[in-house]
Order: structure tokens, then sequence, then C-alpha cells
């Protein structure tokens, strides 16, 4: 397998120092469901990517057949690989050409093998590296619940936004935004205290306990939770990009939502939301991807319209707030992780 | 900052209405260092707030045990611990301090007002243990908020206990003339509990004869307020790059002394929140007060100092500018 040399594409979005960084930590770029046989297109940090399963196992590989350039995104498949469809080379495991048919005989030389790049499939999701380093390998992030017993696996359709994926990650951890966006779904318009709370730095980024009195059942239901009932909202921020929730329900009833922000480009992102809960069983998928995708869509038009589109990690660039803790436990995060004071550009 | 311990929390519950037993255990599994009743630990909470809390329970090297009340005045540690502090989460404590030891063995009177029970609780227990005569006194507003109140219902071989409640008509003003004696020979008075309550017993004591170093008490108020009042005190901030300097006043923060001189300080949240103003200092020892960098950072070698809320332990402190 010929691994990628770690070099920002071109017409790339990114800072270089910032893209190499990113580039060396894992992001999801499909729903595993999603990956069949045949070829599916994807970006990641404005790398073209083509993912495509053969034999069981997945290949993310960059969208470039080596002999004319032709994205194999607009090929096909059959059971031995994908095939160019400008002159039918056929790639199979780990990206190799497996087929020349103008010259079936000839031995495949190694340089026409695609540039494939570090692939796992963990919480329904296909996850790469780009600049994956044997030596010094990122982990990938974690999700509570996920593997527990009695805990249904439900993984929402991606989510484009347009949007920087640091902006849409911090709009995930931010608490003080439900009563003003969230009041069609979960939260009351009525109930705006921010109870204070504290980020704890952990190895992967850091861990939030917030406690308050906004309810999370969809505001459609009727069950609401005893009265005095105080809700516990854990976050689990993975920097740079990935965020779980585990919002702890009245019993044990518990709701973990992943935000895995896919970052395309520094302005588009691409949203995957595995979700692991122990109740509620009986209630269609289909409605729980719909009232997901109703969250995340309130939440569009202003991780669409902020400005600075970047993240300021020079935090005198914005004002700060009590709520905001956790966006700035995530800014300060990010620049201990070495990005750019204004985080892409 | 020798001697810091990081510890586990093992256990949250309830001690009376207002009040939340903490116990803590060693994080890697060695004894902790062992303690005599009426030691202190200092806590640093992960919100960045250190605070003192008397050990109490029996003196063992297992676990420590803490109990804190709500505070509805909390400057944010006992908040902290009633609503985010949760079993598993670890902390970074220091050795056991002890300015409160019991003196001898002779006769003890102990008083306790509200949480001020913790360090004479233990002292309690010791001396059940070693078979020395005690009398408690425990003065609470509601019986429901006493704490440790079933263990201290349980039947004493060497010594007597009682609750008072001014909710029963037994507040301290009433009853505190009633309850402390004349000085037995080589008895002292051991108490605990809010500033007031502390000085009345000091009060009392004295008219009844009481000699003033038979007399011990511990303030249990977070802080303590002799290191309080210095930290108020005006100090100097020096410029490493020009060596200019200035008085910072009680009233005014460093940022504010920065800038009224003319010197430009990056500024956000300005309540120690953000880390805007985060500065290296060189040289002085930075008294934190903001709730943006860990304990760890507060703690590390290099130092940095949130212009906008910390101040100076020491006379001078050189920063970075």
């Amino acid at each position: 397998m010929k691994t990628a040399l770690p070099t920002p594409p071109a017409h790339c979005t990114f800072e270089p120092e910032d893209w190499l960084r990113l580039a060396k930590c894992w992001h999801p770029v499909a729903r595993a469901c999603d990956i069949g046989a045949a070829p599916v297109k994807a970006t990641l940090l404005d790398e073209q990517l083509v993912i495509y399963r053969v034999k069981g196992q997945v290949v993310v590989a960059r969208d470039v057949c080596p002999h004319r350039g032709v994205p194999l995104t607009l090929g096909f498949h059959d059971e031995e690989g994908i095939v160019c469809p400008y002159h039918g080379l056929r790639f199979g495991e780990d990206g190799r050409c497996n087929r020349i048919p103008s010259s079936p005989d000839q031995p495949v030389p190694a340089k026409l093998n695609l540039l494939t790049f570090a692939v796992e499939e963990r919480f329904g999701l296909i996850w790469t590296c780009l600049a994956f380093d044997a030596e010094n390998p990122q982990p990938l992030p974690t999700m509570p619940h996920w593997d527990d017993e009695g805990f249904q696996q439900i993984n929402c359709p991606a989510f484009e936004v347009n949007g920087f994926a640091g902006r849409q990650v911090e709009g995930f951890l931010d608490v003080a935004h439900f009563a003003w966006i969230h009041t069609d779904t979960f939260a009351d318009a009525n109930n705006q205290f921010v109870p204070d709370y504290s980020p704890q730095e952990t190895e992967f980024g850091f861990i939030a306990d917030y406690w308050s009195s906004v309810g999370n059942y969809p505001a459609s239901s009727d069950y609401r939770a005893p009265e005095g009932f105080q809700w516990l909202r854990h976050f689990e921020m993975h920097l740079p990009f990935t965020a779980t929730l585990t919002i702890h329900f009245p019993g044990e009833a518990r709701l973990v939502i992943m935000n895995a922000a896919s970052p395309v480009s520094s302005r588009v992102t691409r949203m995957f939301a595995p979700i692991a809960r122990n109740f509620d069983l009986h209630i269609p998928i289909e409605e729980v991807h719909a009232f997901n995708l109703r969250v995340f869509e309130e939440d569009r038009l202003m991780v669409e319209t902020q400005r600075p589109e970047r993240l300021p990690l020079d935090l005198t660039l914005e004002a700060h707030i009590p709520a905001d803790r956790s966006s700035i436990a995530y800014r300060r995060g990010l620049k201990k992780m070495g990005f750019g004071e204004f985080f892409l550009v | 900052m020798n001697d810091v311990l990081k510890v586990v929390v093992d256990g949250l519950w309830r001690q009376g209405d207002k009040n939340l037993a903490v116990r803590l255990v060693s994080a890697n599994g060695e004894p902790l260092p062992g303690w005599q009743p009426g030691a202190h630990i200092d806590v640093h909470l992960p919100c960045g707030l250190i605070r003192q809390y008397s050990l109490t329970g029996e003196s063992t090297t297992e676990s420590y045990l803490i109990c804190v009340a709500q505070e509805s005045a909390s400057r944010g540690g006992s908040r902290y611990i009633h609503q985010t502090l949760r079993p598993g989460q670890t902390l970074t404590i220091s050795a056991p301090r002890n300015l409160f030891a019991l003196r001898d063995d002779g006769p003890v009177l102990l008083l306790a007002a509200g949480i001020g029970i913790t360090p004479l609780y233990a002292m309690l227990l010791q001396r059940e243990a070693t078979g020395t005569p005690f009398t408690l006194h425990y003065f609470v507003k509601r019986r429901e908020e006493a704490a440790f109140a079933r263990e201290l219902s349980h039947s004493l071989k060497h010594g007597v206990c009682l609750i008072h409640c001014s909710s029963e008509g037994k507040s301290p003003r009433q009853t505190l003339a009633a309850t402390i004696p004349a000085p037995g020979d080589g008895e002292r008075i051991y108490t605990c509990g809010p500033a007031g309550f502390m000085a009345a017993v000091r009060d009392v004591a004295a008219a009844k004869g009481w000699p003033e170093a038979q007399i011990h008490s511990e303030a249990f108020a977070p802080a303590a307020p002799v290191a309080a009042s210095q930290q108020e005190e005006t100090f100097t901030i020096t410029l490493a790059s020009s060596g200019e300097k200035w008085p910072v006043p009680a009233n005014k923060s460093i940022a504010q002394v920065l800038q009224d001189n003319g010197v430009a300080v990056p500024l956000s949240c300005e309540m120690g929140i953000c880390g805007a103003c985060l500065t290296p200092v060189l040289d002085g020892v930075v008294d934190h007060r903001d709730t943006v960098q860990s304990a760890a950072e507060k703690t590390a070698a290099t130092q940095h100092i949130a212009l906008c809320c910390s101040r100076s332990h020491s006379r001078v402190l050189v920063i970075d500018l």
C-alpha cells in the first residue's frame, strides 16, 4: 500500500500548517452503511476521496486514477474492485491496480496503485486519517455507551453546513443558546439561565458536566421530568472536531449524541451524528433522524452566518461570558494543539 | 506546592439537608498520609479554586472524609462541590496540616456550630476510641441540617453529645451561658463555627473565668483571613521590557493600572474566565484569582497571570510585557 504524502491538495482553503495538523487526526468521511462495492465520493480537508468496499475491506483513496487523472467516482464496480471509466483500469484491495485491459499480461507497476489513506470503521462511520503517523498514531474519538448492552445504535444521515467545523462544534458545546434557538424542539424560552459549570482538561481535550433544569424531551412529547429534576449533560470534547453529549434522563435513561464534524473544506462541514440510547426503543429510527436533523437545522443560520467564518483562537477578538467556559476551553485546547491564532483561512 | 496528592472522589452523600460528605481515596492506591483530628487539607477544585476543609470522621489513612455545607453566599467552592463534583472525579489536595490539634489528654469541652462540627466530630471519635472524657455541644439552626446526626445519636461510652437547635429555642445566644461551665482543672475548650459564634464562646468563657490560653478555635471560613487581607495590600507591578513599575492598590486590577499608564492590555471577559490577558510572569508569586487556568497551570513552573483579576502574594511581580 502506498500512503499519500502529507501535502495539502491544490486549491487548499487551509493554512498549510493547520492543514497538516488536521491531516494527522481522524475524521469521519461516510456512514459505514452507505459504503458498498460502488465508489462513493467524499471530500476531506479539500482532498477529493473515493471510498469503496472490496471483499469486506473499506478503501479510502485519492479520487484520481493514477493513469490519466480521471476521478474514479465516475466509474463503477465489479466483484474485484472499482473500474476507471476512461481506460478500464481496476483497483481492488488496498487500492492496488489489478487489471490493465489494454495489456492484460503485463505486470502492474506500483505507480499504478491508488494513493490510499488509513481507515477505521467505528460508531457506524468510516474514519480516515490523511497523514497517518504509525510512530505517533492519533487516537480515534470515543463514544460512551455505543457498545453497551441495552443501547440502540442509530446513525443519522450526514448533514452539510456551509460553515467552518470549529464554529459548528463550538455551537454543539454551547449551553446558552438552547433557550434561543432550540425552543421548537426541546428547550424552554423561559429557561435562559446558565448555571455555572467547569470544563476539565483531559488527554483528548476536555469534559464538562453541565447541570440545569432545561429538559430534553421533544417539545411535542407528553413526557415531563419530575418536578425539580436536574438534567446532567456530560460533554466530552475530542479535539479537534468531535464531541459527544451524554444526556442523563430521569432514571437510568441515557441518550448519547456524537457530533462528529468532518471538515470538507474550511468553509464546508459534513456533520455525522451517531446516537446511542437505552429507551424509547420502539420509536421508528426515521423519527429519531428527523428530530435530530431538526435540532441541527435550527443551528444552521447561526453557524453559517457567524463572522469571521474561521474560529478566532486569539481570545481578544471576541467577547466572552461565563456561559462560554466550554467554548473557551475548546479554543484553548485548539491553541495548545498548535493551530494558528486565527484558525483556518 | 510540595506534597500535593492526587485523590479520587470515592463517594458523596448527604449529611443533614444542606451538607455533603465527600470521601476521597488515593488515586494510586497508596495509603494517604496520617493525620490527627483538627487537621485540614487544601482542596484544589477543577474550577480553579483552592479551599480548605477540615478532615472529619475516623482518623484513617485509607480515605479522607470532608463535609461541605451548601453556602447560599458561596464564592464558588461549595457550589462546585454541591453541583458539579461527582464520584470518580480526580482532585488534587495538599497533605493534611494541623493548626487545631488537641493539646493533651485532659478533659475537653467541644463547641461546634453549623459545619464547624467537622473537626470536632473527628476529635469526638478519637476521644471515644481512646476512652478520654469529653463533652460536645453542637449548635444548628434546624435539627434537619445537623451533619453526622445519626452517628452522634449512637450511645457514647466516654463522653456526652448534645445537639441544640435555634428553631427549638436553643440558639447559642440563649444557651451558651448554660452550656459553658466554670473551667475544670486542666480543661480546654475547642470551638469551631461561624466567627460570631466563636466570639460569643470566647466572651462567655472569659466571663466564667476561662484563661485565654485554654480556648482553641479554628475559623472554617474557606480562605485564611490573614492571607486574604495581605492579598488586598498594594503590590508593585514591573514590566520586564522597560523596567517601569507602578503600585497596584487594592481597589484596582493590574490591567487597570497598566492601562492608566498607557500600556495596552489584551482584555476580553474582564472576569478571569477567558484567558485573553494571560501574561507570563518572570518573578514574584501570583495570587491566582482566575478560573480559566487549570490547577496544573496555576502550579506549573512557568506561571501566567490573568491581568484582569489576579493579584500578587509577593511585594513585586515582574511580568513579561
